[in-house]
Formats: C-alpha cells, sequence, structure tokens
C-alpha cells in the first residue's frame, strides 16, 4: 500500500511539474480496452473510455448497455478480464475500492450506500475520513457546511431512515463531494430530483468540474447531456459505440448509436387485428404511489407494452395491476371492474425480483408450481397427488421446464427455468390477466423465444397480458402496444406499426419532465420534539416517568419503601442484571441475540468457586479472576464464530451455547458448593453512604458506554452493521470483525454481572443464572432497543433493569402476590414493544 | 449443465431423494443411539427405562410440533412453558382429584390458551411484533395465572387422566398413542392439505406468497393458534404422567423443543417443517437422556452431549459442506465454465 501512495504523490508531482497546457489536455482517467465476461455472456466487449479534469463526460446507453459494469470497473468493485486502467497517468495493476478511495475515485451510486438507522452526521462521520472534517471550525460546523453546499435540508441529528430518496441522494453527493475527488462518478443523480434540486445539482457539479475534477456522468436523459455535459459516449450491448463533443452531434445522431441492437432471439407474429374484436382490459385514470394518471385500453389479443427508463414508475404500476399496491383510478377486464383484493387474488404477477417476490427459493419445483392452484388438485380433504403430479407435470413439459425433476429445489434451475416455473404457476392459478415485470432479465436466449411464445398463447387466448420491460427491442418485437412512462406517467402511447425501438427509446430519453415539486414544500427543516420522539432516547424519558410514578405511588402505600436498607437492596440486585442486560444490548444492536449471557453468568460463579474460597491465597484468588475471563472471552468468540463463520442464526448460535455452559456448570459442581470468598464478596458489597459502590460503577460504565455507542467508531460501525449489513460494507466496515468483537463485548459485560452475581450467592451453584437470560432481554426491549438492531440505548437498558428490579421490589412493599410479579413483568415487556413500535412509526417522509 | 440433457421434469424424484436430508440424519442418530446404548449401557433399553422414557419423549414430542408450526413462520414460540404449566396446574387444580371435572377442566385449560395463541398470534402476526418480545411477555403472564391459580403449591392428579396418559395398552404407554396421533395428523395437514401447502409457501417467503395472493397474516396467526393446541395436549399428558406436578413444570420444555425442531430440520428462518423428523428428534434427545443417566454420568454431561448435538445438527444444514470439501481437496471438481460434463 506504501508504495502505491508513494507512487500516486510521485505521479502527482509529475503532473504539477509538467506544463499547465498538458494538464489540460491529459485524461484523470483512462480505461482502455476493457472486457468483463459474467459465465460467458459480454457484459462489456473492448470498451475504452477518459475523463479529463474539469470536463463532464456523459455516458449514455440503454438499461444493460454496461454503463453500470463500466463504471464499477473504474471505481474498483469490479474486475475486468482484459483491459488497463490508467489514472493520473499511472497504468494500475489492479483496482480495488480502498484503492480508488485513496486515488481519488468517488462514486455516487444510483441507489444510495446510506445506514438508515444512523443520523445524517453519524452517516457522514462512518463514510469520510477525518481529515476531510478538518479545517476551520468545528467538525459539525464542516458536516453541516457539506449539506449547505449541496442544498440538503436534512438537519445533522435526523435519522437517515426518516429521510426523502432526494435528501438521500444529496447526502451520498455531499460525502462524495467533501473528499475532493480527482474523478466523481454520477450514476443517474437526477432521477429522483425535483427541478430546483436538478438546478442546484448542476451548479455543483459545474463548480467541482471549475475546480478541475473530472466528472462521469451516466443518464438517459439527452436533455440534461445538452445542459451538463462537453463530452458524451455512447454504449450499446456491451459494446463502444463512440465519443463525440456534445456541440458537435444532434440528438437523432445520438439516438442511432443508442438503438439498433440486433436480438438473437425469435418473437411470435404479432397480434392480427380483427374487427369483431372488443376490448379486453381497459386502464382509467389510474393512480398510486409512484404513478399518476395512466389509462390505456387494448383490443382482446393485444400485448400492452410499458416502456420508459428504469424507475420512472413502472415497476409501481405494475404491482397496482397485480393488486398488491393501493391505486386510484378503475382497471375493468371483459368489461368488469376489478378492485386491487380481486386482483391480488387472481391476476398472475411475474415479478422482476424473482427471488425475493417470485418464489420460494427452499421449496421444490413441484411446490412453487402447484401453489396457486392447490384447490384444484383436491379430492375430499386432502391435495390429491396424483391429480397434482399429473397437471403440474403436464404444465412443466408444456413450459418445456429443464430441471432433473419436479422434486428439485427451484433453486438449483437457472433463471430461465426459474422464471417458467413462476410462468407455469400463473398458468396453473386460470388467471384474469398476467402481469410480466422485467420477464426476461437474467433468462438465457433459448428461454426468451419460449417465454414470448407462451406470453403470445396467453393473450391469444383472451387473457391481457402487460409486460413492462427496459429492453425497448423486446417490446418492439413482442407488444402491440406501448405505454412510455416517464416520472410516473405516460409520456406516449404507441400501436401497430408506431412500436418501434427507436420510437421506445426516443420518447423515453427525451421526456424532460421532472419529479413533481409536492415533496419540496414539506422539505422544512424537522423539530425539535419530532427529532427526540423519533430518537433513540424516547424510551428513557417513557421509562423514567413510568418509575417516578411507581415509586411515589409506592411510597404513598408503603413509607418504608424510601429507606437506606432498600434502596441499597434495589441498587444491588440492578447491578448484576444491569452489567448483563448491558452486554445483551450489545448483541441487539447488531441485529444478533445473545441467549448464552444467563448461563454464562452462572458459569462464571461455579468457576469462581474452585478458585476463590475463604482459604485461597492471594495469587490463586487472581488465577481465580483470569480464568473467569478467559472463560468469558472464549465464550464470545464461539458465538461470533458461529454465528458469522458456521452461519448459525444467532439464536440456534447462542442456544447451544447456552445448554453446553450449563451442562459445563453441572459438570463441575453438582449443586451448590465452594463458598466464596468472605472479603471478596465484602469488597463487592462495599457501599458509599446507601449506594452500593457497585452501583455507581454500573451508572458510570453504562454512560462511558452510550458514549462509546454515539461517537466512537466502535459504537457507530455497530449499529452500522445492525441497520444494514450490505451498505455498512460498501461504506468499509469490516462486518466479520465488528461481529465478532461484539460477541466478545456482550461475555466481557457478562463476565463482570457474573462477579456481582457472584457477591450476591456467595456459592458455587449451577443452577443459577439461566434466568438472567430473559430478564436481560426484557430489560434491553424496555429500554427502547430494537430487536432488528441498529438501533438503541445503553441508559435506556439500565433504566429498563432498574425498573424490572423495580416492579419485583414494589409487589413485596405492596403485599401482593407473587403471581402479579409475572403479570407485570409480561404486561410492560408487551405494552413497551407497542408503545415503541407506536411511537416509531410516526417517522415521517420529511 | 447436465439439466440440458436429462430434463425429466414431469417425473417425480426416486422416493429416496424425497425423503428429507433431516429425516435421514435423524434416523440414523436414533438407531445410532439405540445401538450405542444396548452396547455400553443395556440397562437403559431394558423395559423398565423404556417405559420410563417414552411418556416424557411423547410429551416433549408433542410440544417441539408446536414449536414446529411456529419456527416454520419465521417465528419462536418461548410461552412454550407457560402454555404446558398453565395446562397442568388447570387440569390437577380444577378437577382437584376428581375424575367428573377433569373433562371440565380439560376444556379450561383449552380455551385459556387458546386466548392466550389468538394474542400471540394477532401481535406477531397483525401487529408486528418480535416473535421473542411478544412470547416472552406472554410466557410471564401465563405464569402469572399459574401461580394466581396454584399458589405454587403442587396437587395431585386425577385417578383417570393418570389412567388415560400414563397406562399401557399392549404394553405400550398411552403417550406414545397421544404423540404418534399428534405427528401424523400434524404431518398431514402441513403436507397434504390446502391450508398446509400454502402455511409452507407463506413461512418459506412471504413477500412471494402475498403476491401470489395468499393471506399471509392468516397463516402467520394460525401457526400460534395451532402450537398452543399441541403444547396444551402436551400439558395434559404431562399431568397425568406425573403424580404431583408442580407449578413449574413446562420450564424443561422450552429450550429442548427448539432443540428438537433444528435437530429435525426445520430452518430457524422458517419454511418446510418436518414433523415426523422432529418428534424422532425428541425421542432422540429423551432416549440420549436415560442413555446418559444409564452410564451413571450426571444431568451435566448429557446436557452437553445435547449442546453438541444441537451444533453438529444445526451446522449439517447451515454449512455448506460442498464449498468447505472442494477448498480441502482442492480444485478437482471445479469444471471449465462453459463445458457440460
Amino acid at each position: 500500500m506504501t508504495s502505491l501512495a508513494e507512487k500516486r504523490q510521485g505521479t502527482g508531482e509529475l503532473v504539477t511539474e509538467n506544463t499547465a497546457t498538458m494538464v489540460e489536455t491529459e485524461a484523470t482517467m483512462v480505461l482502455s480496452g476493457i472486457s468483463k465476461y459474467y459465465s460467458g455472456v459480454a457484459a462489456l466487449q473492448d470498451v475504452s473510455f477518459d475523463v479529463r479534469p474539469g470536463e463532464v463526460h456523459a455516458l449514455l446507453g440503454e438499461n444493460g448497455a454496461g454503463k453500470s459494469t463500466l463504471m464499477n470497473v473504474a471505481s474498483g468493485t469490479t474486475r475486468p478480464d482484459t483491459g488497463s486502467i490508467t489514472v493520473a497517468g499511472e497504468v494500475l495493476e489492479t483496482l480495488t475500492p480502498s484503492l480508488a478511495t485513496t486515488l481519488g475515485i468517488a462514486i455516487v451510486h444510483q441507489h444510495p450506500a446510506v445506514l438508515e438507522d444512523l443520523t445524517v452526521a453519524e452517516n457522514i462521520r462512518l463514510a469520510v475520513p477525518a481529515e476531510f472534517l478538518a479545517g476551520q471550525g468545528s467538525r459539525r460546523e464542516a458536516m453541516q457546511a457539506m449539506l449547505d453546499d449541496v442544498g440538503s435540508t436534512a438537519h445533522l441529528e435526523d435519522r437517515v431512515g426518516g429521510l426523502s430518496v432526494a435528501q438521500k441522494h444529496l447526502l451520498e453527493l455531499a460525502k462524495a463531494l467533501v473528499m475532493k475527488p480527482k474523478v466523481l462518478i454520477l450514476d443517474e443523480p437526477t432521477a429522483p430530483l425535483g427541478q430546483a434540486s436538478v438546478d442546484l445539482l448542476f451548479e455543483r457539479v459545474r463548480a467541482a468540474a471549475a475546480a478541475g475534477t473530472a466528472i462521469v456522468y451516466i443518464t438517459h436523459r439527452l436533455a440534461e447531456i445538452r445542459v451538463i455535459a462537453q463530452r458524451v459516449t455512447v454504449l450499446r450491448d456491451g459494446k463502444y459505440r463512440g465519443t463525440s463533443d456534445v456541440q458537435d452531434v444532434t440528438d437523432d445522431e445520438l439516438l442511432s448509436w443508442i438503438v439498433g441492437r440486433q436480438l438473437e432471439s425469435t418473437f411470435p407474429p404479432k397480434h392480427v387485428s380483427v374487427e369483431t374484436t372488443g376490448t379486453y382490459l381497459s386502464v382509467s385514470g389510474l393512480s398510486g404511489k409512484g404513478f399518476s394518471d395512466i389509462s390505456v385500453s387494448a383490443q382482446t389479443g393485444e400485448i400492452v407494452g410499458v416502456a420508459g427508463v428504469v424507475g420512472n414508475g413502472q415497476s409501481d404500476l405494475m404491482g397496482a395491476l397485480a393488486g398488491l399496491s393501493r391505486f386510484d383510478g378503475s382497471i375493468e377486464i371483459h368489461g368488469e371492474e376489478h378492485t386491487g383484493r380481486d386482483l391480488r387474488a387472481r391476476a398472475a404477477y411475474m415479478p422482476a425480483d424473482r427471488h425475493r417476490e417470485g418464489l420460494m427459493m427452499t421449496l421444490s419445483v413441484r411446490e412453487n408450481a402447484a401453489v396457486g392452484s392447490l384447490k384444484r388438485f383436491t379430492r375430499g380433504l386432502f391435495v390429491s397427488t396424483r391429480e397434482e403430479v399429473g397437471s403440474i407435470g403436464h404444465e412443466l413439459t408444456e413450459l418445456d421446464v429443464k430441471a432433473p425433476n419436479m422434486d428439485a429445489n427451484v433453486a438449483s434451475l437457472s433463471g430461465g427455468n426459474q422464471q417458467k416455473v413462476v410462468m407455469a404457476r400463473a398458468l396453473l392459478s386460470e388467471p384474469t390477466i398476467v402481469v410480466a415485470d422485467e420477464p426476461t432479465q437474467g433468462v438465457d436466449v433459448g428461454a426468451r423465444a419460449e417465454i414470448y411464445r407462451i406470453l403470445r398463447e396467453i393473450a391469444e387466448a383472451g387473457t391481457p397480458v402487460v409486460v413492462n420491460s427496459s429492453d425497448a427491442k423486446e417490446l418492439e418485437g413482442l407488444c402491440d402496444r406501448v405505454i412510455v412512462m416517464s416520472r410516473g406517467r405516460v409520456v406516449q402511447e404507441l400501436a401497430g406499426d408506431e412500436v418501434t425501438e427507436q420510437r421506445i427509446v426516443s420518447a423515453a430519453v427525451s421526456a424532460t419532465a421532472h419529479t413533481e415539486q409536492r415533496t419540496a414544500q414539506r422539505q422544512a427543516r424537522s423539530s425539535r420534539v419530532r427529532r427526540f420522539l423519533q430518537g433513540d432516547y424516547s424510551p428513557v424519558l417513557i421509562l423514567a416517568i413510568v418509575m417516578v410514578a411507581l415509586g411515589a405511588y409506592v411510597f404513598s402505600q408503603n413509607d418504608r419503601y424510601f429507606t437506606a436498607f432498600n434502596i441499597t437492596s434495589i441498587q444491588g440486585l440492578v447491578a448484576a442484571l444491569g452489567f448483563i442486560a448491558l452486554g445483551q444490548t450489545i448483541a441487539l444492536m447488531t441485529g444478533g441475540i445473545d441467549l448464552s449471557v444467563g448461563p454464562l453468568a452462572g458459569f462464571l460463579v461455579v468457576v469462581a468457586s474452585f478458585f476463590i474460597g475463604n482459604e485461597s491465597p492471594m495469587g490463586q484468588i487472581l488465577f481465580g479472576f483470569i480464568l473467569m475471563l478467559i472463560a468469558a472471552v472464549i465464550t464470545g468468540a464461539i458465538n461470533g464464530f458461529l454465528i458469522r463463520f458456521g452461519k448459525f442464526t444467532p439464536v440456534a448460535a447462542t442456544l447451544a451455547v447456552y445448554i453446553a455452559l450449563q451442562g459445563l456448570s453441572f459438570v463441575l459442581r453438582d449443586g451448590p458448593e465452594g463458598i466464596i470468598n468472605s472479603s471478596v464478596t465484602g469488597i463487592i458489597k462495599a457501599k458509599v453512604g446507601p449506594f452500593p459502590v457497585v452501583f455507581i460503577i454500573l451508572v458510570a460504565f453504562t454512560f462511558a458506554l452510550e458514549f462509546a455507542l454515539r461517537y466512537t467508531r466502535w459504537g457507530i460501525t455497530l449499529r452500522a452493521v445492525g441497520s444494514n449489513e450490505e451498505a455498512a460494507r460498501r461504506v468499509g466496515v469490516r462486518v466479520n470483525r465488528t461481529v465478532m468483537l461484539a460477541y466478545i463485548s456482550v461475555s466481557l459485560c457478562v463476565f463482570i454481572g457474573g462477579i456481582l452475581l457472584m457477591g450476591q450467592i456467595g456459592i458455587g451453584d449451577p443452577s443459577q443464572g439461566a434466568n438472567f437470560t430473559l430478564t436481560s432481554i426484557t430489560a434491553v426491549v424496555l429500554g427502547g432497543t430494537s430487536l432488528l438492531g441498529g438501533r438503541g440505548t445503553f441508559i435506556g437498558t439500565l433504566l429498563g433493569a432498574g425498573l424490572i428490579i423495580q416492579v419485583l421490589n414494589a409487589t413485596t412493599f405492596l403485599g401482593l402476590e407473587q403471581a402479579w410479579v409475572y403479570f407485570f413483568q409480561g404486561a410492560l415487556i408487551v405494552v413497551a414493544a407497542l408503545v415503541y413500535s407506536q411511537v416509531r412509526r410516526q417517522r415521517a417522509t420529511v | 449443465m447436465a439439466e440440458a440433457t436429462t430434463s425429466k421434469v414431469a417425473e417425480r424424484a426416486s422416493f429416496w431423494d424425497r425423503v428429507p436430508r433431516g429425516m435421514i440424519t435423524v434416523t440414523v442418530a436414533v438407531v445410532g443411539l439405540f445401538a450405542l446404548s444396548a452396547i455400553l449401557a443395556p440397562s437403559s433399553v431394558t423395559k423398565g427405562p423404556l417405559l420410563g422414557m417414552l411418556p416424557f419423549a411423547s410429551v416433549l414430542a408433542i410440544a417441539a410440533l408446536g414449536q414446529t408450526l411456529v419456527v416454520q413462520q419465521g417465528g419462536i414460540d418461548l410461552s412454550v412453558p407457560g402454555a404446558i404449566s398453565l395446562t397442568v396446574v388447570v387440569a390437577t387444580h380444577e378437577a382437584a382429584g376428581d375424575d367428573s371435572r377433569l373433562l371440565y377442566a380439560g376444556l379450561v385449560a383449552l380455551v385459556a390458551v387458546l386466548i392466550a395463541g389468538s394474542i400471540n398470534g394477532f401481535v406477531i402476526g397483525r401487529l408486528g411484533l418480535n416473535p421473542i418480545i411478544a412470547t416472552l411477555g406472554m410466557n410471564a403472564l401465563l405464569y402469572g395465572v399459574v401461580l394466581w391459580l396454584s399458589g405454587g403449591i403442587p396437587r395431585q392428579t386425577t385417578d383417570l387422566l393418570a389412567k388415560i396418559t400414563a397406562g399401557l395398552t399392549f404394553g405400550i404407554p398411552n403417550a406414545v398413542f397421544f404423540a404418534v396421533a399428534a405427528t401424523a395428523i400434524v404431518a398431514v395437514a402441513v403436507k397434504r392439505t390446502v391450508s398446509g401447502r400454502r402455511f409452507e409457501a407463506v413461512g418459506a417467503n412471504p413477500v412471494a406468497a402475498w403476491a401470489a395472493g395468499l393471506r399471509v397474516r392468516r397463516h402467520r396467526t394460525g401457526a400460534y393458534v395451532w402450537a398452543m393446541v399441541l403444547y396444551w395436549l402436551a400439558g395434559m399428558l404431562l399431568a397425568g404422567i406425573l403424580n404431583k406436578p408442580t407449578a413449574y413444570q413446562g420450564d424443561s420444555y422450552l429450550l429442548p423443543s427448539v432443540a428438537a425442531v433444528v435437530l429435525g430440520g426445520t430452518s430457524l428462518l422458517g419454511g418446510r417443517g418436518f414433523p415426523v423428523a422432529t418428534a424422532l428428534a425428541a425421542l432422540f434427545l429423551s432416549q440420549l437422556d436415560s442413555f446418559v443417566l444409564a452410564l451413571g454420568v450426571s444431568f451435566a454431561a448429557r446436557t452437553l452431549v445435547e449442546a453438541f448435538a444441537l451444533a453438529i445438527g444445526v451446522a449439517l444444514y447451515t454449512v455448506d459442506w460442498k464449498a468447505i470439501r472442494e477448498r480441502l481437496f482442492g480444485a478437482r471438481r471445479a469444471v471449465p465454465a462453459g463445458s457440460s460434463p
């Protein structure tokens, strides 16, 4: 690494030593002869591209033309099979994401790599090295300046999950710009933005270019190229089509570069219009989330295509047609109006994301194909295997699905065959309409032709077929009628001979409309009250109020409640539970759970009982403590290892460790034996006034952890991993290490808790401790930490532990039966979880 | 790819290929364990210990079947102990040793746990609460009722219940028949009915199931309710098998029920369930107990063995053994891209 950094510096000096005119022309980054193959299929073939300092170079092409792959090569995420990358005159043998960052290559992805549970400030701190935030003023001022610079109205303490998509993009842009990159890659940056934000964005891009940054601007929109770019390069089908200065090329010329791809697969003949056929699908005034006022009607037998640049509401429209999301307006099929509820039950939906929405990946081909039509196979009470196997086998053969047999796992099939399984399910369910979202994505050429044929047959048989595709050539070949969408609206409807790739692409890329500004008015800065409510500390306030109220009530019933003795005993009990619950909080923060905390605490006491006896010499006592520490660390490491490297779910991993630890305790001791050294327990029970020393330590420790959680890299990465593992990885967090460390930290907290427990019970009892597992989870949940990971506080956990002990204690002072202890505990955890989830749901789409 | 030449998609896999991996693993484990018992601790496979072990294995099997249903929906049910304990306490305290009140007591217990199951299902399926939190809370509430009813004092079971559950028919403990019947019913319901098949699909991928038009929330809620019926049955059996069941009788069934589910091959992430394998896993765990006991080793060693069995059981299903084999034994199996064997 050092040698590369030196090289970079060397070349940097080289450039400055050269004449200024050289800098003018020499490209900052040159990609030449880049090829990339994915299992034999070319994603890029001999593509060359360069970008100079101070210029905006647009990269244009259809979906799947290879733009994103090329930019992934440029930013080090994808390794090319052939070709070379030259940055600032230096030829690089390999480019990794971290090397790209050091070289000053920044990329703003189409889908922002932000962590939703973290605040804006924390997202910035995680992704931006500290040196870029240094300078005049405090760090916060620097961060605020970053946001102001891109025109973001987000507050630094806003949780990113509550921001609008546009604000998230601006945050990504700010993160990239602040590092003063040499090369800045923007992947369709204007897609989610309104007009005002687009203007601001262009202004920033120009400013960055003026400062000497080389900018690659990926887009689908010809109009934008004219406004912002100096040069334009076009890719088609992974091949280089040409580069030109923007002023030297007309829109028509660019279009001819973009379109004209050869398709290997063949299409079935189109629908021949017969006069007597009526309308079988009529959509009018359809509006919903992501699209508005869509109207289209199709003659019986026509396949309707939905076109446009990806992300302009097409998929949302498809979801509505399949009854999966709410809509206004009407959908009539064969003259009959259908509600969303009907459609969800009776439409056949072929989703674009097959793995997430289409298939049950752990089930077999047969089970997947049959799930929509089981009722047809029933004989009496049961599903008849013979009927099912017969029908399914017939359908799968018809569709020519290639699989070893129908009981094969659907995950083992190729993409094309998986899609055919989805189609088999659709056909078997005898649908009223077929809604196919990107039906040939990830499907091999042979299977494509089959899929086209099947869709055509369905339409000819009188069931409306709607196809969304980002491939205009495909729509040209398949559809009889195409609506082109931009920003959620239909910008053009094409029918019959008009359905050509040229017309479709032209309509899609010429659209200039921007997202409506409706969102802009709500972009006022969030109020302090709302930030608090959505923040992590609202549960702390709620808990504090409940505890004070409970305390006051019990005191009004029994005035011995506030005696020094009672305060001491409550705090002593809180201490042991508190430390263990703090540990549990760490596990939950990563999105996991640690069931082994209770038995570990008990086990540590049992271990201690062999070494820390009344007769034991000093050295042996010390050894005992060290042994406890080692046992705790090993336990944490095993938990972390099983979860990260054994791919166990956290519940399974820590459950196995739970049982093992309990077993080990009983191996060491049959029953309560081995009195703990009384001077050691004496030290543990020491007091300052009515306050046990350990309780004071607990409070101090809690605040220290809280501080670490908010302000150290340990804390921020911990929450980042819990919030979104993938996004965390993309901003450079080492996920495995973070989780391993987290589970070891849990065990270390339990180690301290174990010492306190040792002071409380004073003997090696193998049956003690296990209860702490569930109690600690209760405490953490009461404290408002989310079981989904990423959000929570240690202070809340401390109060949660306090409340549990307080309730236990209160029942004795109020003279209640033991049953009430359980009633209170059960009600507390459920009510707390419900209340907190409601409070959090108030998050607005600011 | 081999699939291009050997597509027999209209046919089913051979019978042996259709037997789930969990089933094979557990069967081998059970047979192996009994063989080992016969060799190392012959006393553990004599009539007395077997008759002592089987009723408890039956209770565990039934409780684990309930847990299986919940796990199939990607959940976990921590209210098993509360539900079993409540059933036990109601069956003994409400009946109060009077045979004629047994039916009434049983029904009261059933209604009580069904209410609990419905609440679990509602807050998890409808309100979207985390299953761990909801069932943890429910468990505490159920124990509240248990203590409120019993005051923590054990009571003698009714003779009738003892006769029904602990008696022998053809020399086999009656509880075994209950367990076998429950396993058969659950297996048929899940694998052979429309609802059961949809239930598995929802568990395997709720998003896809929703898109396919299935009623996701109803199936999710249903899992917690049906599970309660099984816990109730387990509790009733336990109330009869034990002479004087305590108020905390259900406690020892939480972890083993989860362990049996996992050993049976049902993924904690949800999806397909294996009721028969789960029941066999329960038998395995119970025999393991009595085997280790006969060896003269303490309770300790037996939990250790359980932990190992669980860890190995999970690892069998989660770890990508093929990848590890390939890494260990070099690139022998690596086939150049594009060529088909």
